[in-house]
């Protein structure tokens, strides 16, 4: 399959998709009780419409004026170096995420430090003081907050 | 000049020195810490003060405040995450400065700035607060929405590469801005049912996730192998601020003060909307305002001196008027009261000798503030030298805590990560995140005061012109997004030529 694109088509898609989906959700997520012209909505549309009116400038943009990158897709698009990065950024956004979800669960001590350890290895780090550094830290800060800040971490 | 000389007597004991130091080291590392800032310290410190004499217990609290100002440039400068929301426009030229190997030289025309900004603050304060404050009178909803809308005129000098972009962007920071209950009807807005979205999302959270998570993120791809930079002890304080760069800055430093103190002394505004306005001010009138962005230590000079120049007059207001300018004068105002002073005119004339105390105070900390800072400088340029795969995880330790810590919930960690990970996909799409950042810190100063205005005027638009202060606003706005197409325009022009 081939493509041709730039970042201004790709995110002038994006946005032009998801501020058409807010401005349809404002009548929903915006109950005002105010009978005036200018109320709790008023605002959010105008940044919603703006949102909505830019991003097709800038797709517009993309499409006539900007130079396009021209990608083949094929089976061994996927086994090269450049797609092996993009996927080690996505992989670290969900470890990312994962963390919250087990933060939940088992508390700042122990999250933040299973948190360290997986960035760690996911560095391919060896030095065992690059994994007892950051979690002394973890530690300290752990001990700080809760003892000097008085802030209960969970 | 007899309540003058009482106060540099009452200020003049042992213990207001010793005690300012105390302050000022507690201010830059409460500041330093993303998602904390000098609020907390403050409130935390109040306790402490309950045993002390007034103007021992005030300066203190002060110390903290500007220390905290100071402080939240050392991580923007480091790892391009503001620690206070003030010092948001640090990062523009502070951080490329640290990735160019001039850490120390940002840090140092950081505090530099930022002492000389206190200064002329805290003497703005002492000699102008009954002028100043009557100006600030004059603004009203259409005055201030005007300032809102100078403020983000600054989009057009930070989106240069694509204009749709920065506008986009605003978009996305005012619809964040709007999220949660609304101030004048109270109606919930984009909350999807979660109690947790009714207050919104905190400024400081989205700050956090902006640019702490998602500047960890564009390192996602980072390889110690490859990637790892050595960088020798020794050179990181080599590279100093030379003479001649002291006396190119004098200039951004001067306007940066001005605008800080102006800005400052307007109730509701604070100093990151004056170091946003000085670096958009500088950067237009600097014969060379293509290196702006890419560490150009003038860019540092001009947003630290408005920051710290904010502090000062935000005191301004709530001394001669009993109106707090922003979260940490209302604060303090909460401590001068239970010291036994009222903030307001009565002040001057009840307690002058202790007002001036703490006046010629404000001074004196920022002159310890200089020392300090000079001293721990050197320190803070060496965190340059830790590899980056140790940093990273310290950099989220502290992000989680400090996030946990803004309103003790775990929503906000939830916020930061989430804001981060879109933070990261924007940025990969070329999209600056300053404008999102406007877009937050102005939207709610341009929307109460827009609708404030149209309801005083019965729905007519016709305010916003026909008062001079708000034209003339509107009008430097329009100007500076002009200069700044007319600049780009030649700039390209001379590209294809």
């Amino acid at each position: 399959m081939k493509l041709k694109y730039n970042t201004e088509i790709i995110s002038g898609i994006v946005f032009l998709i998801a501020a058409a989906v807010l401005w349809l959700l404002i009548p929903s997520q915006i109950n005002t009780l105010e009978t005036t012209s200018i109320n709790a909505q008023t605002v959010p549309r105008i940044a919603i419409g703006g949102m909505l009116l830019f991003s097709a400038g800038l797709l517009a943009q993309g499409i006539f004026s900007n130079p396009k990158k021209e990608v083949l897709i094929t089976k061994a698009t996927f086994s090269t170096e450049s797609f092996r990065r993009e996927l080690k950024s996505v992989l670290y956004a969900v470890i990312l995420l994962l963390y919250t979800v087990v933060l939940t669960y088992l508390g700042f001590l122990i999250a933040t430090a299973l948190l360290v350890v997986v960035i760690l290895l996911f560095y391919g780090t060896r030095k065992w003081y690059y994994y007892a550094i950051p979690l002394v830290m973890v530690g300290i800060v752990y001990f700080i907050f809760r003892t000097l800040l008085h802030v209960s971490l969970p | 000049m007899e309540a003058f000389l009482a106060g540099l007597q009452t200020l003049f004991q042992w213990q207001n020195f010793l005690i300012i130091p105390v302050g000022l080291a507690l201010g830059i590392i409460v500041g330093a810490i993303p998602g904390l800032t000098s609020d907390l310290g403050i409130i935390l410190c109040i306790p402490l003060t309950y045993g002390m004499e007034p103007t021992m217990a005030i300066l203190m609290l002060l110390a903290i405040y500007c220390g905290g100002t100071y402080g939240g440039s050392i991580t923007a400068i480091l790892i391009n995450t503001p620690g206070t929301s003030a010092n948001a426009a640090t990062l523009f030229d502070g951080y490329p400065m640290t990735k160019k190997g001039q850490a120390y030289k940002a840090l140092s025309m950081a505090l530099f700035a930022s002492t000389i900004g206190g200064l002329i603050s805290a003497f703005a304060l002492l000699f102008l607060a009954p002028q100043i404050a009557k100006i600030t009178l004059l603004f009203g909803p259409a005055e201030y929405l005007a300032l809102a809308v100078f403020g983000l005129s600054v989009i057009a000098g930070v989106s240069n590469k694509s204009i749709f972009k920065g506008l986009i962007g605003a978009c996305i920071g005012i619809f964040i801005s709007t999220i949660g209950m609304d101030n004048i009807s109270g109606t919930t807005r984009f909350t999807f049912g979660k109690i947790n979205l009714m207050s919104g999302i905190n400024l400081i959270i989205a700050l956090i996730g902006l640019f702490a998570i998602s500047e960890i993120m564009m390192k996602s791809q980072y390889n110690p192998r490859t990637d790892k930079k050595t960088i020798d002890a020794s050179s990181i304080t080599k590279c100093k601020v030379t003479r001649e760069e002291y006396k190119r800055c004098r200039k951004p430093i001067g306007i940066g003060s001005l605008i800080g103190v102006i800005i400052g002394a307007t109730p509701g505004t604070g100093g990151g909307l004056a170091a946003f306005i000085a670096y958009n001010q500088v950067k237009q009138s600097s014969k060379h305002p293509e290196t702006f962005g890419e560490g150009e230590i003038e860019g540092v000079a001009a947003s630290e001196s408005a920051n710290n120049g904010a502090c000062g007059a935000t005191m301004i207001p709530m001394l001669t008027l009993g109106v707090p300018g922003d979260g940490a004068t209302a604060i303090l105002m909460g401590a001068f009261m239970i010291h036994g002073m009222v903030p307001g005119p009565m002040l001057f004339r009840d307690q002058g000798n202790l007002l001036y105390a703490i006046m010629l105070g404000l001074i004196v900390v920022n002159i310890f503030m200089y020392l300090i800072g000079s001293v721990f400088t050197k320190f803070y340029a060496h965190i340059t030298r830790i590899p980056y795969e140790i940093l990273a995880c310290v950099v989220l330790t502290f992000c989680t805590a400090g996030a946990y810590s803004t309103s003790n919930s775990l929503y906000d960690v939830y916020i930061i990560f989430v804001v981060g990970v879109l933070a990261y996909f924007l940025r990969r799409m070329d999209f600056q995140l300053v404008p999102i950042l406007l877009g937050i810190v102005l939207g709610p100063l341009a929307e109460t005061n827009f609708r404030r205005a149209l309801i005083l005027s019965d729905g007519s638009l016709s305010i916003f012109v026909t008062r001079p202060i708000s034209l003339a606003f509107l009008l430097i706005a329009v100007g500076s997004v002009l200069l700044f197409a007319i600049k780009n325009h030649r700039a390209k022009a001379k590209e294809i030529s």
